[in-house]
């Protein structure tokens, strides 16, 4: 592995436009693997500062009173309104322009060249007079405004999401969390891009060892970049090998702030409009916020219906294909005739018949979810056509297995979560191939297979199928049912909070 | 630490693999999935079974394929029939069986055995007598009732709710003939001017032979006798000789029975079954005014005293048969220990033993009309 990595680095590093960082890199391997270290060690001056930013068209350096003052940023990461016109205007005219700096609070003096090089970079503007330096922190970066979840939408209850500044995701976390214990942990993660992590929790709910465990996991990520939450996520989680996301993501603040209320961790990351919690539980992943902000029956109802929904698109298709064939005995009478009507034109055994559309439905899931909003209406049009009557017709596949694929996929789409009915859109297919080789008796080893698995699971260390193992049966009324508030009274048990009891409301 | 898990599961993909198309994989198309088949005797002493499969391939005209043979055992005839045919022929779903007549009468013993240890069969198949030959029942095909396996089988169903005759299905037929104390029974059917079938009667059985049967006008008496159930419907005619005419009919009946035993010196010695039946009057025709009290009394007790009269000839019918499909042996063995139980030749007892029926009819409801 070594040898290849060397070779690797000696192929692309002469035209890696990162050059300079990497050789920066190769000096410092061995005290740390800081890529900017080398700044630190020079002292600082407008020329090393210049030296770091050549081959840098975004990057602004202008000269005032005589080329005593510069003034440096990302013409992109400022609001350059606010610094010509606030900022610089008095300080030009000053009679002292170094006292006025030095006065002001808004300007932070620096001494070292990283830190004046992390600030240009993170969007503040950097004012070097004679040899002193100034950050003026006038960031204004791009982003798009507060908008609706496109993901996870709920009919009721608040339509705000995430966006990916990470600072109007904490507004919208700390709006929802007014309180002095909801603590923030800033940070850092990539080598090279330096994605600034906020850790989260209430103090006081949470379990510190959780807390301190999740921050050891994010400052022992070494990668040269993330840009996700979701790709942080699989660098951290317990068990990187699963197809079953260990933390749940979602990008709704409402959600985040019940997580932290309930004594779990949030992890949010800039440049992401995900967060994360943790520790996380199977169970978790059905839950929507939608069933909170209904009346509690129909939260049950719709949250049973949803396990309803796990169990149809893991396991209908793969029922079709072992009992045509193989269990015919099962199929009750009045159905069989039907069955085997729309089977005798089929030229393909069950269980090629379900992968081919089982294929077709996934590739007109994924070129819809590629392709741009016009034209992905004309792949339903499409889509709808070729699945719902073509292939029946052209005598490709029989109408129930149509019935079968289409309500699996449209189970799917029920699980709230998209990564977790990802993961069961793929199982599906493991659970096809079991029942085409081995009828029932391959269903249930898959099953059995997915049990055990799942089982084995932990988030942080605790038990991913809390509160089914370990059992606890207090927790089952917020889980598999949507009890009245009043009747859930305590935090999950999975998020060990010291402070059990949420509510004393007796109604 | 991961990493080790790899070697498990190549094996397991070698062995899905070699494993693939081997075994007894059945695809639904391929498959002529028996829906009744029938039993028959024939004078040489071999069997001729008949099997009904329906057609699903939309490209033949007919709806259903017969296939018959003559054999000495059933699982032989399925081969003879096999040949004959394209598709894999599979018994489990069947749904009827049909005993001719002169097999039922020569006893099911072995035909029973068959059906039972085959794994693929239901033991919710339904068992029925056919009044003649069985499989030319089978054969012929009904103008009006296209599929005739089909047809069978929801005359069996509906027929049973309504109680007119009993639903004896393989496990009902099975485990009364294993238990002691009762005698199975099993509905007929006969065909009727070749184009319908019609249910005729109870085909009573001694051990595994048929020996006698109850007409179908008395078959809701024998219903009353033999258990509790709800929902049937009786028409009674109540016409003495010489006055005018009496007839009533009741409608969802409810109806409960009670087997009292009296023990004597050597077993037992009075047998009391009582029957409570409650309905409602949905017609009559006669002078009686259902809406006097009085008047309705009369009426439930000359329909009581009808009922009881069948009822006394259904059990005399079974004394001279030496049988016990009501399974009286059953409260009698628990009356009178099973030890002395096992001492006693049950059968030899049935003729001497006294039995009484008694029988309450209650009309609930009379209707509007007052």
């Amino acid at each position: 592995m070594g040898k290849w990595k060397e070779r690797l680095k000696s192929i692309f590093i002469e035209e890696d436009p990162l050059t300079s960082i990497n050789d920066s890199e190769k000096d410092s391997e061995t005290d740390s693997p800081n890529t900017l270290q080398s700044v630190e060690q020079q002292p600082l001056t407008l020329q090393h500062i210049l030296d770091q930013f050549d081959d840098s068209a975004d990057f602004v350096h202008n000269a005032y009173l005589g080329d005593r003052m510069h003034v440096m940023y990302f013409s992109h990461l400022v609001n350059e309104d606010r610094l010509e016109r606030d900022c610089l205007p008095p300080l030009i005219q000053s009679e002292n322009p170094l006292k006025h700096l030095e006065a002001q609070s808004m300007y932070k003096p620096v001494s070292a060249p990283k830190q004046c090089v992390e600030g240009i970079l993170s969007g503040m503007a950097a004012i070097i007079f004679d040899h002193h330096a100034f950050l003026l922190d006038v960031i204004y970066p791009a982003s798009r405004t507060v908008a609706e979840s496109e993901t996870e939408t709920v009919i009721i209850g608040p339509h705000e999401a995430f966006t990916e500044q990470a600072y109007t995701n904490l507004s919208l976390i700390r709006k929802r969390v007014q309180s002095s214990h909801l603590k923030v942990i800033k940070l850092a993660v990539g080598e090279v891009t330096k994605s600034d992590v906020y850790v989260l929790y209430i103090k006081d709910i949470a379990n510190p060892k959780f807390t301190k465990d999740v921050i050891k996991r994010i400052q022992d990520v070494e990668i040269d970049a993330i840009h996700d939450t979701n790709m942080l996520i699989q660098c951290i989680d317990d068990h990187p090998r699963s197809v079953f996301s260990q933390f749940l993501t979602t990008e709704r603040p409402d959600t985040i702030a019940s997580k932290l209320v309930s004594g779990r961790i949030v992890c949010l990351m800039d440049g992401s409009p995900t967060a994360f919690s943790a520790p996380s539980s199977f169970f978790e992943f059905f839950s929507s916020s939608d069933d909170y902000y209904q009346r509690w029956s129909i939260g049950t109802a719709t949250l049973l219906l949803r396990f309803q929904a796990l169990i149809i698109t893991l396991v209908l298709t793969a029922l079709y294909v072992s009992v045509t064939s193989f269990h015919y005995e099962m199929i009750p009478e009045n159905l069989i005739l039907t069955l085997t009507e729309s089977r005798s034109k089929v030229p393909f055994p069950p269980i090629f018949e379900a992968l081919l559309m089982e294929t077709t439905i996934e590739l007109l899931r994924e070129a819809g979810a590629r392709l741009p909003t016009k034209i992905g209406q004309t792949i339903g049009i499409v889509g709808g056509i070729v699945i719902g009557q073509a292939a029946v017709q052209a005598g490709l596949t029989s109408n129930i297995l149509i019935i079968a694929v289409a309500s699996s996929a449209i189970a799917s789409f029920v699980i709230p979560n998209y990564v977790m009915s990802a993961s069961f859109r793929l199982l599906r297919f493991l659970l096809i191939i079991l029942a085409g080789l081995w009828g029932n008796l391959g269903l249930a080893i898959g099953m059995a297979w997915i049990v055990i698995h799942l089982s084995g699971l932990t988030s942080i260390g605790t038990s991913y199928l809390s509160p089914v193992a370990p059992f606890e049966p207090y927790d089952w009324r917020d889980v598999f049912l949507r009890m009245p508030f009043s009747m859930l009274g305590r935090r999950p048990s999975q998020a060990r909070s010291k402070n059990k009891v949420k509510l004393k409301m007796r109604r | 630490m991961k990493r080790k898990k790899m070697p498990y599961f190549m094996p397991l993909l070698l062995i899905m693999l070699s494993l693939n198309a081997c075994g007894d994989q059945r695809v639904l198309e391929d498959l002529g999935l028996i829906q009744t088949v029938s039993y028959d005797l024939l004078p040489s002493g071999q069997l001729d079974i008949s099997v009904s499969i329906p057609q699903a391939d939309p490209e033949t005209s007919s709806d259903r394929e017969v296939l018959s043979a003559a054999a000495n055992s059933s699982k032989e005839a399925k081969m003879i029939m096999s040949r004959k045919t394209g598709m894999l022929l599979v018994s489990g779903q069947i749904r009827n069986v049909l005993f001719g007549e002169s097999l039922a009468r020569s006893g099911l013993k072995g035909h029973l055995d068959a059906l039972i240890r085959d794994p693929s069969i239901s033991s919710q198949i339904k068992i029925s007598v056919v009044d003649g030959n069985a499989g030319e029942l089978l054969r012929d095909n009904y103008e009006q009732h296209p599929r005739t396996g089909r047809y069978i089988d929801m005359l069996l169903e509906k027929e049973s709710q309504g109680q007119t005759i009993p639903k004896v299905t393989l496990f009902n037929f099975q485990r009364d003939y294993f238990d002691e104390g009762v005698d199975p029974i099993a509905p007929m059917i006969r065909k009727q001017d070749s184009s319908f079938i019609t249910t005729n009667g109870i085909a009573l059985f001694r051990d595994d032979k048929h020996v006698a049967r109850i007409e179908p006008k008395d078959s809701l008496v024998f219903a009353f006798l033999k258990g509790k159930f709800r929902e049937g419907e009786i028409s009674i005619d109540l016409t003495a000789p010489g006055a005018s005419k009496e007839v009533v009919m009741f409608s969802s009946i409810t109806s409960s029975r009670k087997i009292k035993v009296a023990p004597g010196t050597d077993g037992a010695k009075k047998i009391k079954i009582e029957v409570d039946i409650t309905g409602s009057v949905l017609e009559y025709l006669g002078d009686l005014k259902l809406s006097n009290e009085r008047e309705r009394r009369l009426l439930e007790d000359k329909v009581s005293h009808y009922i009881s009269k069948r009822a006394d000839t259904i059990v005399s019918l079974m004394k001279e048969h030496k049988l016990d499909n009501l399974g009286i042996g059953r409260y009698v063995r628990n009356r009178v220990g099973f030890k002395q139980w096992q001492q006693m030749k049950w059968r030899e007892e049935i003729p001497k033993l006294e039995i009484e029926c008694s029988i309450h009819v209650k009309i609930k409801d009379y209707g509007k009309f007052r």
